[in-house]
């Protein structure tokens, strides 16, 4: 079962750039419908809602509020509110929209077009490294040059190159852990799917543990968005607030 | 012999994660026994320790991925 991978790159200055299309294809149709839903969702708010949207909406936002307040104060966790919401919605629609289609194109190399944008390891990992960067830069700028520094030498001077190796393993652990779940579930998807299309007849019964599959697929897909929006947090409560 | 490394790889994975998930799971069960008032914290702190856990045998999959189908 290999798939190939569409891909149109160019060379800049003797460095070739690649973009993966199918990838790129999937981000942009995440995003699009993530905007527009919340777009008409939201379009007629009321002091009491009167459709579903609203209601929704208010919803996630106190989630992703609980998930802020229980990592840090409130007071200083406020401005983080979007950025954790926009990251859960992008992380959980990205995570959804591979399971209920595939689309393997009819050529040589058996193209897969429609897959999750965050079975991709540069996604996911540029989504971590974006939120370590995040977090420095909100260290330095709430606690001080100097509270910041002062993190790396408490509570022992000679822990230092420990947590300056410890921010790698946390952009690394961060990225792979979501992207490994959403690659194993997709190849498992893909291997039940040769399955059914195989043409035998005890192949035909393979759409049964498909379905079973596809359901934990939605379990999985909410828990990861979980947990990457609360270790994001957890890791920008470290280097924001000076309590701990 | 791809195969077989990578086969011992995410069966090895496998293995330590269902014990390492299983204790943290079973520590959360206790607690929440003892003081079903603090469920909802406990549960938070469940799936961050979850998360923490998964990692390692994730990257040891994506390492039997690598042996099976790069080299």
């Amino acid at each position: 079962m290999e798939h190939g991978i569409p891909t149109w790159s160019f060379d800049l200055f003797g460095i070739p750039i690649v973009f993966e299309l199918a990838t790129s294809m999937m981000i942009i149709i995440t995003c699009l419908l993530i905007f527009f839903t919340l777009f008409f969702m939201t379009r007629k708010l009321a002091v009491r809602p009167t459709g579903k949207g609203q209601v929704l909406v208010e919803a996630l936002m106190n989630f992703v509020k609980g998930i802020i307040k229980s990592n840090m104060a409130w007071k200083e966790g406020a401005q983080f509110h979007f950025l954790a919401l926009t990251l859960f919605l992008f992380i959980l629609i990205g995570n959804l929209i591979g399971i209920p289609l595939s689309f393997v194109a009819p050529d040589a190399d058996h193209t897969l077009w429609v897959k999750s944008p965050t079975a991709d390891p540069v996604v996911t990992l540029t989504l971590a490294g974006l939120m370590i960067v995040l977090t420095h830069y909100y260290g330095v700028k709430m606690q001080g040059m100097r509270g910041y520094l002062k993190q790396y030498v408490t509570p022992m001077w000679w822990l230092a190159p420990i947590k300056f190796i410890e921010e790698f393993t946390y952009n690394l652990t961060l990225g792979l852990r979501l992207y490994g779940n959403v690659y194993a579930g997709e190849i498992l998807l893909l291997l039940l799917l040769g399955l059914v299309t195989g043409g035998t007849v005890l192949g035909a019964l393979g759409f049964i543990p498909m379905m079973v599959w596809q359901g934990f697929k939605v379990f999985i897909g909410a828990i990861q968005a979980f947990i990457f929006v609360m270790l994001s947090m957890v890791y920008l409560s470290h280097k924001v607030s000076d309590d701990h | 012999m791809n195969l077989l490394a990578a086969g011992i790889a995410a069966g090895l994975a496998a293995l330590g994660a269902s014990f390492g998930i299983g204790m943290v799971v079973s520590k959360t069960v206790e607690g929440v026994a003892r003081q079903p008032e603090s469920r909802g914290p406990l549960q938070t702190i469940m799936f961050i320790g979850i998360g923490v856990v998964e990692a390692v045998p994730i990257m040891a999959i994506v390492i039997a991925f690598l042996l099976m189908f790069t080299f």
